[in-house]
């Protein structure tokens, strides 16, 4: 098969290396993450490593679609700068507010609007929010066959795709129709680093601005209001403990840590 | 004045910056205990364009200027100065090949170098002295149409590992008596070269620096760069720009390793019950660590400015590098200090920011030499 | 009976049974049930809604655990990796039986299914729930957690129904009680199938050592173990203590251990033994967030400044293999003695 047309949905985060700055404001109760850079969500890198795999064998086009504020444009210039050939920034102040069936509604709606898409590819979770839920629901709204936990993607012959996916026993494949989504695991393949030539043709890229009137979106599912589930209080749970130092020789801390471990009630 | 990098240059920054922390970081700290030249990551850093970042596309190159190659080399040696030594290296064969070169030599020898799956190296410096071209002991004599090289090259970085290395030669001498030199590109397979002893170096460990032989080394007159006689002239404007900048990028990156591991430990270290960055003395030496990156890079990328828009700057990149490479040295010490007795164990890196800093002075001219340099420009 | 408003959990089977999550979430549903009908005066009925080709087995467990009563849906096309099917039988069934509540096992499997069923119905999903309670109000209350666990948020789905929830393994107990079985309802839904999605294979992985969840004791192996040999010694320690072994990240991706199932953290395994033995952990939140409930915390690490000595009870401050060795030869000694 060739000339696959695919997309790939890019989520901007807040650099997941650097989660331990982030904390509550005691005062607003709101998030503060505040000199925390925003890198592309790192499975999001695997799903545009696999489009570019895809590509590389098969021809056809890789598009990035992210639905973010406008500053996600630097986030899709590099995944420009990795390969994509072209790129879509959703961005529109209706959007905000989006839970994961908002989220996917918008961005099946660019899908739409994209033409025929042969594939959509996602990361399985995002390392903010970690829900793991906008693949499934983003098929959902595009009407097309979907799979997650995928640990392998292969094109077959005419119209389909096998894809492997990694369960908690076992290793499942299946053979999907396309169109379809699917969303990638990290032991899919590791995401090629970006060359300074690839930086100096990202310039060169098309980059377009899709705002809320551009799409074909369901007003009863747009952004807050559209979204079923609402955010309430947020905390910071407090984890630390009183900790004490063990000393000594080698052997001196082993008997230590045994006799701990006897008095938490283990027979050794 | 507009002191902004631009958004491509910020991009660039940030994969090569995610290229150092995966492919560079973890192994920083066993290649120079180990002081293993890491040829399969340089050869990795040629695919991703770093290697001949500001050599032009026609040639193989990324296309892009001296300033990007300083972004690249700061970043390399946040983790590895070591690694950002033999970059910055090969860049200065590069360089002289790009710049004093015809388009022969230049379509010949800039692909595979500026692609990184050729190395390149500048052999300059003899037992003499660096700077001290007078006294140059390399001969080359033509004799049956070949140039025969004949001399000892010391403290020459990538000595051993070189496919391409330009070295100088006196070819004569001029009407007062004072050498004339000429720079002729050696390649590697002349029976007539082989590298000498291999040094054991304190600091900036990784780049390989040694000695390199020419035992009646034959090369046909093509292998003349920049012209018979040119020699001061290739070896001294490669070095006093190309060299320098190269040498206060690496220190870039040195004070960069410091400020952010003294202000990591600051936060995480408890003394008195509280971090220790509530401290006066503490916050004094993360500030001066500061203003001296916020200093060094100034000066450095203000005089790559002036050379990517091809104006004078060998004065500016003497500023730069003896500012930023003593800035370095000062940054480390600190960091050192911040940390206490941890400072001291090899199990952190303060000890090999120190050794790295202390390295990158006598490298492209000492600060003494680059103290004479800005005294006698300054007092005309 | 049919379930209107009604706290549903769905509940995946597993090749001998039941997944264990299903019945830690009929224990929680219990409790949430009651709560609702303190709040509200009319306390749902906690169903386990089963799906599969035929009727399962050992039902009575899910009744000892929690469940009023027991739905069992049935079609020979529901063969287990099908997740497309499942989800499609589920959402009809909630349109039509209209439940309250309905909450899924964040396995692989369950959190596949889940979010395809509330796209097929239009509701609200909370993934991945650290707790689960009910307010003054009666509606649900879903806390999840973000940003690798270091915030936990509330989520409420207040005017879509049902209302849903996805919850990690082991983050509630299961708690087994006393009611008697029942009969289990049977349905047996009209279903298609379609060229579009198709198994193709399955190969079962061989899991060996100690479950990470019923260990007692759990040893944590981060990137400051060092390398595939000072792994080994964790392996043997743990051999000697009756351990299971786990993992972070890093150490996965060194490749030091096999499988992701001995991950424990954010996106792996909740653990809550009665002595956590981390060595060369770092104390990153995605990991602190799946042994933060362990009983006793013994940690070991070279830098004095880690972040893991936060969370624990005791630290060593000494190399990981040093400590292993001198654990294992000590526990040799005992018993050779």
């Amino acid at each position: 098969m060739s000339g696959l047309k695919i997309a790939v949905c890019i989520k901007p985060v807040p650099s997941p290396d650097q989660y331990h700055r982030v904390g509550i404001d005691p005062r607003t109760k709101t998030l503060v993450r505040e000199g925390i850079p925003t890198v592309i969500n790192p499975l999001d890198k695997n799903a545009l490593e696999a489009a570019l795999q895809i590509r590389e064998k098969c021809g056809g086009t890789v598009a990035a679609i992210s639905m973010a504020p406008p500053a996600a444009e630097e986030n899709l210039r590099e995944a420009l700068a990795m390969g994509a050939d072209e790129a879509y920034l959703l961005s529109d102040r209706a959007f905000a507010g989006s839970d994961t069936l908002a989220t996917s509604m918008v961005l099946a709606a660019a899908v739409k609007k994209l033409g025929p898409v042969d594939l959509v590819l996602t990361g399985n979770e995002s390392a903010d929010g970690g829900t793991a839920q906008v693949s499934a629901q983003l098929g959902e709204w595009l009407g097309y066959p979907h799979l997650m936990h995928a640990c392998g993607l292969e094109v077959m012959e005419d119209g389909f795709i096998r894809v492997d996916t990694a369960r908690e026993d076992c290793r499942v494949a299946y053979r999907v129709k396309l169109p379809a989504v699917v969303s990638v695991v990290r032991t899919i393949n590791k995401p090629r680093f970006t060359s300074l030539m690839g930086v100096i043709a990202a310039g060169k890229k098309p980059l377009s601005v899709w705002t809320s009137g551009d799409l074909p979106v369901d007003e009863n599912f747009l952004g807050l209001e559209g979204s079923p589930t609402k955010a309430g209080d947020i905390y910071q749970p407090d984890l630390s403990r009183r900790c004490e130092l063990l000393e000594g020789s080698a052997g001196e801390i082993a008997g230590a840590v045994l006799q701990k471990l006897r008095a938490a009630g283990l027979q050794l | 004045m507009d002191f902004s990098f631009s958004k491509e240059q910020e991009l660039l920054r940030k994969t090569v910056r995610e290229f150092v922390e995966a492919e560079v970081a973890p192994m920083a700290a066993k290649w120079d205990e180990e002081d293993h030249c890491p040829v399969e990551v340089f050869r990795k850093m040629g695919e991703l364009g770093f290697a001949g970042v500001f050599v032009p596309a026609e040639y193989g190159g990324a296309g892009l200027g001296y300033t990007e190659r300083a972004i690249i080399l700061e970043e390399v040696a946040r983790h590895s100065a070591g690694l950002a030594m033999f970059l910055m290296t090969h860049q200065l064969c590069v360089a002289a090949i790009l710049e004093f070169g015809n388009e022969d030599q230049k379509k010949k020898y800039l692909p595979g170098l500026a692609s990184g799956k050729k190395i390149g190296a500048l052999s300059v410096t003899e037992p003499t002295g660096g700077s001290d071209l007078a006294n140059h002991q390399t001969t080359g004599e033509l004799a049956d149409g070949w140039w025969v090289l004949n001399g000892r090259k010391c403290f020459a970085s990538n000595s051993s590992n070189a496919d391409v290395t330009v070295v100088t030669a006196k070819t004569g001498t001029d009407e007062k008596g004072r050498n004339v030199l000429t720079a002729f590109i050696v390649e590697s397979g002349n029976p007539g070269l082989s590298p000498g002893r291999k040094e054991s170096k304190f600091g900036l460990r990784v780049s390989v620096m040694g000695d390199l032989v020419l035992n009646n080394c034959k090369v046909p007159p093509e292998s003349i760069l920049g012209g018979q006689g040119k020699g001061q002239r290739v070896a001294l404007g490669t070095i006093s720009e190309v060299g320098r900048a190269g040498m206060s990028a690496i220190s870039l990156g040195i004070i960069r390793a410091c400020l952010e591991d003294m202000v990591k430990f600051a936060k995480e270290r408890n003394l008195y019950g509280k971090p220790i960055s509530t401290l006066q003395a503490v916050q004094f030496s993360i500030a001066e660590t500061r203003v001296d990156y916020e200093a060094a890079r100034l000066l450095t990328y203000k005089a790559l400015a002036l050379k990517d828009a091809k104006q004078r700057c060998d004065l500016d990149f003497t500023i730069a590098k003896y500012f930023s490479t003593e800035a370095a040295v000062r940054a480390a010490k600190r960091n050192m200090d911040n940390m206490g007795g941890y400072g001291v164990l090899n199990d952190y890196p303060a000890g090999r920011y120190l050794r790295d800093a202390l390295a990158t002075l006598p490298s492209a001219g000492t600060s003494n030499i680059m103290k004479v340099i800005v005294a006698a420009n300054t007092l005309g | 009976m049919d379930g209107k408003n009604g706290l549903w959990v769905i509940v995946e089977r597993s090749a001998n049974g039941f997944r264990k999550v299903a019945l830690e979430l009929l224990s929680r549903g219990r409790d949430l049930a009651g709560r609702l009908g303190e709040v509200s005066g009319s306390r749902p009925g906690v169903w386990a809604v089963v799906t599969g080709p035929g009727s399962a087995p050992g039902t009575e467990e899910l009744y000892r655990y929690g469940a009023d009563e027991v739905l069992m849906v049935c079609h020979p096309l529901l063969e287990e990796h099908r997740t497309d099917l499942h989800a499609a039988v589920l959402a009809d069934l909630i349109r039509e039986r209209s439940p309250g509540i309905v909450l899924f096992g964040a396995t692989a499997w369950g959190s596949e299914v889940a979010p395809t069923v509330a796209a097929r119905v239009k509701t609200g999903l909370a993934a991945h729930c650290a707790d689960l309670r009910i307010d003054g109000r009666g509606l649900l209350v879903q806390c999840v957690p973000a940003f690798g666990g270091k915030v936990l948020g509330e989520i409420l789905c207040p005017d879509r129904r049902p209302q849903m929830a996805s919850v990690r393994p082991g983050v509630f107990q299961a708690v087994p009680g006393d009611a008697p079985a029942g009969e289990p309802l049977v349905v047996r839904p009209e279903l298609d199938d379609d060229d579009r999605i198709k198994v193709l294979e399955v190969q079962r992985r061989e899991i060996t050592g100690k479950p990470l969840e019923e260990a007692e004791v759990v040893i944590a192996g981060g990137w400051g173990v060092g390398s595939r040999e000072n792994w080994q010694l964790l392996e043997e320690l743990a051999g000697l203590l009756g351990a299971a072994v786990g993992c972070t990240r890093p150490a996965l991706d060194e490749g030091w251990t096999e499988g992701e199932h001995t991950m424990i953290g954010t996106s792996g395994k909740t653990v809550r033994p009665k002595v956590y033995l981390g060595f060369g952990i770092s104390g990153a939140t995605h990991h602190v967030v799946g042994m933060k409930d362990s009983g006793l915390v013994i940690s070991v690490n070279t830098n004095p400044n880690a972040e893991i000595f936060q969370f624990s009870d005791f630290k060593v401050v000494a190399d990981a293999r040093a400590v292993a060795e001198a654990l294992i030869a000590e526990l040799k000694a005992g018993k050779t003695s």
